[in-house]
């Protein structure tokens, strides 16, 4: 008898436990939608530079200016890891750069947001 | 590691995308609908073909979980239990053998991209319980092919947002998950509940 009401409140906790999980994921999933178009995009070393252009709708021509590298016919698919691995500069500089060429773009000074 | 497979996928496409799904369906832990959502951004920045992306990722998916079944079935209990001890413990592989059985077709269907992280272990159950291969393959093929075209064509559709829509997926895949624990638990808390008492 001991045993098995053991079971029940294991059980039991355990269902108490998943329904609270289901309401916690499924509130940040919406939340997280909902700000979705707001939400800026992180750069990342896996990104290509034509990647990230799209994601902010900047034109790639400009990112390659900023970091001063002339990208390799047609599109260049490096990633910015890779591209930093070829200019011998750390990654996270490279980002850096990247990121305030983007906020450039979308806010110019003095300027229309794009 | 996963930066690296992402700049893979992101550098030489298709190719990248299959070898890479074909080692997450063995069992490898790897960020496949963060890769199935860059590929679907790449596909509206005219970097990958559709067709050649869910192709690559649908082919790779299958031919991981066919080996998988393999190893489950043909691979001898010594090698089954070295696998199921690199996924966790073997008394969880029992306990997923008996739910292949319980769930059949469905199950993996829904394992291939709805609750993908137990795809590997119900690949390897299917196999250890003896579920007939051309059964397997076809339910297989189904779930696979289905989580390529919708995970790419969420990709293609929000392909300026890729990081905040896997976020939102994450979520949403560990939604679901609770939401089936909570039903399989409420079925056995009534089953306790409307259990006879004895005096």
């Amino acid at each position: 008898m001991g045993e098995t009401w053991r079971r029940t409140l294991a059980v039991g906790l355990a269902f108490v436990l998943a329904i609270l999980g289901t309401f916690v994921f499924a509130y940040r999933a919406g939340r997280q939608a909902r700000h979705m178009r707001k939400a800026d995009e992180p750069i990342h070393g896996w990104m290509t530079v034509p990647f990230i252009a799209h994601a902010h709708h900047v034109p790639a021509s400009v990112l390659f200016e900023a970091i001063g590298v002339r990208p390799q016919a047609p599109q260049d698919r490096r990633s910015v890891r890779q591209i930093a691995r070829d200019l011998k500069r750390p990654v996270l500089e490279l980002i850096d750069q990247l990121q305030r060429a983007v906020d450039t773009a979308e806010h110019p000074p003095g300027g229309q947001p794009r | 590691m996963n930066e690296q497979l992402l700049a893979a996928v992101s550098q030489y496409g298709a190719p990248a995308l299959f070898g890479i799904v074909a080692i997450a369906a063995i069992g490898a832990p790897l960020p496949i609908t963060l890769l199935l959502i860059v590929a679907g951004s790449m596909i509206s920045q005219g970097a990958m073909s559709l067709w050649w992306a869910i192709g690559a990722a649908g082919a790779g998916s299958i031919l991981g979980d066919q080996a998988g079944y393999a190893i489950g079935r043909w691979g001898g209990p010594r090698l089954v239990t070295r696998l199921s001890g690199l996924f966790g413990k073997r008394a969880n592989l029992q306990a997923m053998e008996a739910k292949a059985k319980a769930w059949g077709g469905p199950g993996i269907f829904i394992t291939r991209w709805l609750l993908s992280p137990l795809g590997p272990w119900i690949n390897l159950a299917s196999g250890t319980a003896g579920y007939p291969w051309h059964r397997f393959l076809f339910w297989d093929a189904l779930g696979e092919i289905t989580g390529a075209a919708v995970f790419i064509s969420l990709g293609w559709v929000f392909s300026d947002r890729v990081m905040a829509l896997s976020a939102v997926l994450g979520d949403l895949t560990w939604a679901v998950a609770a939401l089936l624990a909570a039903i399989v638990l409420g079925y056995r808390l009534l089953a306790f509940l409307r259990r006879p008492r004895v005096p």
